[in-house]
């Protein structure tokens, strides 16, 4: 199994067991989870910057912010973007903007979709991991957040895109990260949306639980740790490192 | 660096400085403060809001819980005046709730009524408030005073969509809004949506004043005052 | 019988669709479909019939402003009152609902809907999107419902077009829906590891027996529903070279990738190229070679006159798979040439311990190859 970086420092080295080497396992699809305002969006950005920087491609789904709004979150941690827009190495599907009124103009690599129109976003999923794949077949995939697509839709509605939506992407041999509120569906759904995962991450302000069960490993492998959101993004502490296996 | 606006408060820019040393509310961005019933929280935002008219910062006002002439009596007993700002039309007030009262005043350039069963003509009016105050001065402040009343007297997850409509609409604009909610209201679900759809969380308990998000700093606290000149952070 | 104005999909059903039927357009998610609806409602009305558009899932707006893109004029349809919007996507978005009829509550759908039917005699209504309805509604109740936009509809001779998005639902549900209409097309997407190709098929027809045919589809904007049918279909297990072979045969650089790339972001571009070689024009596309992907590989081989079957000669595991598509293209009485791609590898067979590995007939070329260079490329083109 190869893993790749995650950009976030201390968490490639807290992940680190005698299966793996630390960072994220390559093609794996993973949740973020937590509260309100723990950093998930801080932490899906981070790993996009690093991809992009790494040269890896990404297909970055939002449907909490416009896409003007996610580069400057970005720009306000010294993760500039732009480049890879223009260059294409990002692909950005804007669910939401249409929601603030203006007429959206689609460009080769930034096109509008709807969090209401699950068949619509779909298209224009597939047609955005055609495009990161001709570029290089391992890619990031982001999908920020769940919360809108949840309240666009019936809860059953959003597990089914999520499940094509991780499908699509996998197939592909992309690295999904896909960001969620906890506590804006009922624990039915939250347990049956974690299981579509092959690891999830827990933020709760303080902490980074990380549960990672990948197919390839009989044992489920726990970490925990503290972090800090500093101008630098997250920083995973790493005097408070636990490997619980 | 993340550029800030004026809050208003007495002592809140100082508690939200960050390292760089700006504070207060970072502009452009989304705020919900919350809190039990009579905690300041309408104070809080009154409070903002005049601020900004006062720094030539137009404002635009759903107002959902106290009519107009509520609304300006109260800003006038903590000696903020909103006359000439709804004279010189820098005060856009959407009107939710008058026409359930009697002696309903009538409307104005910005002056508006709505209906706090219709969010549908709620946001079509925030549609053409943004519209007018961003053609004017594109630092412009909005607040909703309450989300508590929307929620109470429309299906929850509408207002939960349209809040986000309100948001984008606000952002994409320039402004910088604030929402009001009254803890436990509504269900859990609902108030961690709301949460989630912000960039800053204010929370006030009557005693202490909690920054439990804000964009660029950690979470803070201090406790706070209500005085005849409106909230003071210690 | 109305003409669809989708191409070819009228000789498929024997003409058209007679008045007062009932259509479903059955998508894979990730496959365009609304196209469909819009583009038959478009031709229709221009035709001088009059109809609507029942929306849940976007305001009647950003349809218009779809429809523009399209290069059709629906704003002024609607001033001539030939098209009328049902808009059951505003109210529940907190925005102003715009047409003559909007839906406040999920329980009017059935009624206003039947009550647009009645409007429209002879005319089409689009319904977009059934799938999203079937979130919000019980099984058992949309069933009902559309038989009862279905009666209206053949009673007052209008033709009802349902977009239907195939999510993961109960396979029994997705069959009840498709037993509730006339007509069934599927549409359906071409994978390999992404999404390289659209295709539809009429899976069923009430008043013909439909040709088993795929066509390859995209989209253009403006344009609509544009089809692709290959002549040359290329194919071979995954990572022979499909793609480059395609590439190095193909003399016009008009590529639908590219261009679709380029002017058209909406649509989802294809593996495809266009041949000219010695007096022989053909547009040729290149197929995946999974296996779920062999049934499909057999109703669009129907269109065409000759398939390449690329392999890696280095690569001896993945024979008895090419072997297996030759034979899945056997029925087809098309010829066939085995391309041995990679014969620059390290231990790459040469055609004669090939041909005598997969145990394959002498009528059957074999042209030694390696496509990345372009070496032996004429010579395989040479043998059709």
């Amino acid at each position: 199994m190869i893993n790749i970086q995650s950009g976030i420092p201390g968490f490639d080295q807290l992940t680190v067991s005698e299966l793996t080497e630390g960072g994220i396992p390559e093609k794996s699809t993973t949740l973020i989870y937590g509260p309100p305002k723990t950093g998930k969006s801080i932490f899906c950005n981070q790993f996009t910057y690093n991809g992009l920087s790494n040269q890896e491609p990404c297909l970055y789904v939002s449907t909490d912010q416009g896409y003007k709004q996610v580069q400057r979150d970005m720009t306000d941690f010294q993760w500039l973007i732009q480049n890879y827009i223009q260059n294409q190495t990002i692909y950005f599907i804007d669910g939401i903007s249409h929601l603030s009124g203006g007429k959206f103009e689609n460009k080769n690599n930034i096109v509008s979709s709807s969090v209401s129109n699950p068949a619509d976003l779909m298209v224009k999923v597939g047609i955005g991991t055609r495009n990161v794949y001709k570029t290089s077949n391992h890619f990031r995939s982001i999908l920020d957040s769940l919360n809108t697509l949840f309240a666009f839709n019936p809860d059953q509605m959003v597990i089914k895109i999520l499940k094509a939506y991780l499908r699509r992407i996998t197939e592909a041999g992309g690295t999904g990260l896909i960001a969620y509120t906890e506590g804006i569906t009922d624990p039915k759904t939250e347990n049956e949306l974690k299981s579509l995962f092959n690891n999830t991450i827990r933020l709760d302000g303080q902490h980074i639980h990380i549960k990672s069960d990948h197919p390839d490993f009989d044992e489920v492998q726990y970490f925990e740790s503290t972090y800090t959101i500093t101008d630098n993004g997250i920083v995973v502490n790493e005097n408070n490192f636990k490997n619980i296996n | 660096m993340i550029p800030c606006i004026e809050s208003g408060i007495p002592g809140f820019d100082e508690l939200t400085r960050s390292n760089d040393g700006t504070g207060g509310i970072p502009e452009n961005t989304a705020t919900l403060i919350y809190g039990p019933a009579k905690t300041g929280k309408s104070i809080f935002t009154n409070q903002f809001t005049y601020k900004g008219l006062t720094n030539d910062e137009p404002c635009l006002y759903i107002t959902t819980d106290n009519g107009y002439k509520q609304f300006k009596n109260t800003m006038e007993e903590f000696n903020w005046p909103i006359e000439e700002y709804i004279d010189n039309n820098s005060l856009y007030l959407i009107d939710t709730i008058s026409d359930i009262s009697k002696g309903k005043p009538s409307q104005s350039e910005s002056f508006i009524q709505s209906y706090i069963n219709n969010p549908t003509d709620i946001m079509v009016k925030i549609g053409s408030g943004v519209h007018y105050i961003y053609k004017n001065n594109p630092r412009f402040r909005s607040v909703i005073d309450s989300a508590t009343t929307l929620l109470a007297y429309n299906e929850n997850m509408l207002i939960i969509r349209v809040l986000k409509a309100y948001l984008m609409r606000v952002n994409e604009a320039g402004g910088t809004p604030i929402i009001v909610y009254t803890q436990d209201t509504a269900d859990s679900i609902i108030e961690t949506m709301s949460k989630s759809m912000v960039d800053n969380i204010i929370r006030v308990d009557g005693e202490k004043l909690y920054i439990e998000a804000m964009k660029g700093i950690e979470r803070r606290s201090s406790p706070y005052q209500i005085t005849d000149n409106g909230i003071v952070i210690k | 019988m109305k003409k669809t104005h989708i191409p070819k999909l009228d000789d498929f059903l024997g003409g058209g669709i007679p008045k007062g039927s009932s259509i479903l357009f059955c998508a894979v998610p990730g496959v365009e479909c609304e196209a469909f609806g819009y583009q038959i409602l478009n031709g229709i009305i221009e035709d001088g019939d009059k109809g609507f558009i029942f929306t849940n899932v976007t305001e009647p707006q950003n349809i218009i402003y779809e429809f523009s893109k399209y290069g059709w004029n629906l704003e002024q349809f609607l001033e001539e009152e030939k098209v009328f919007f049902v808009d059951g996507s505003s109210n529940f978005m907190g925005v102003p609902p715009m047409g003559k009829y909007s839906i406040d509550e999920l329980s009017q759908i059935e009624g206003v809907v039947l009550k647009a039917i009645d409007d429209i005699p002879d005319g089409i209504g689009v319904i977009n999107n059934l799938s999203t309805l079937l979130d919000y509604l019980e099984e058992n109740k949309i069933i009902e419902i559309i038989g009862k936009w279905n009666k209206r509809a053949r009673e007052k001779n209008t033709i009802l077009v349902y977009i239907f998005t195939k999510w993961d639902y109960d396979p029994k549900i997705i069959e009840n829906i498709k037993n509730s209409v006339d007509n069934v097309i599927s549409l359906t997407s071409i994978e390999e590891r992404v999404i390289i190709g659209q295709g539809f098929m009429v899976t069923s027809a009430s008043w013909t027996t439909p040709s088993k045919n795929m066509v390859l589809f995209f989209v253009l904007q403006p344009g609509g529903v544009k089809i692709y049918i290959p002549k040359i279909l290329v194919t071979g297990p995954y990572n022979a070279g499909k793609t480059s072979f395609v590439k190095s045969i193909s003399k016009k650089s008009v590529s639908v990738e590219r261009m679709a790339m380029e002017k058209f972001p909406t649509t989802i571009a294809m593996d495809i190229g266009h041949v000219d070689h010695n007096g022989f024009v053909a547009d040729i596309f290149g197929t995946p070679g999974q296996e779920r992907f062999d049934l499909m590989l057999d109703v669009l081989a129907k269109e065409s006159v000759g398939a390449f079957i690329l392999i890696d000669s280095s690569a001896p595991q993945t024979f008895a798979r090419a072997k297996e598509m030759i034979k899945k293209t056997q029925s087809e009485a098309i010829p066939k040439i085995i391309v041995a791609n990679k014969q620059d590898l390290p231990g790459a067979l040469s055609p004669e311990q090939i041909r005598k590995t997969m145990k394959l007939d002498k009528s059957i070329p074999i042209i030694p190859t390696v496509v990345n260079e372009n070496i032996g490329v004429e010579k395989a083109l040479d043998a059709f």
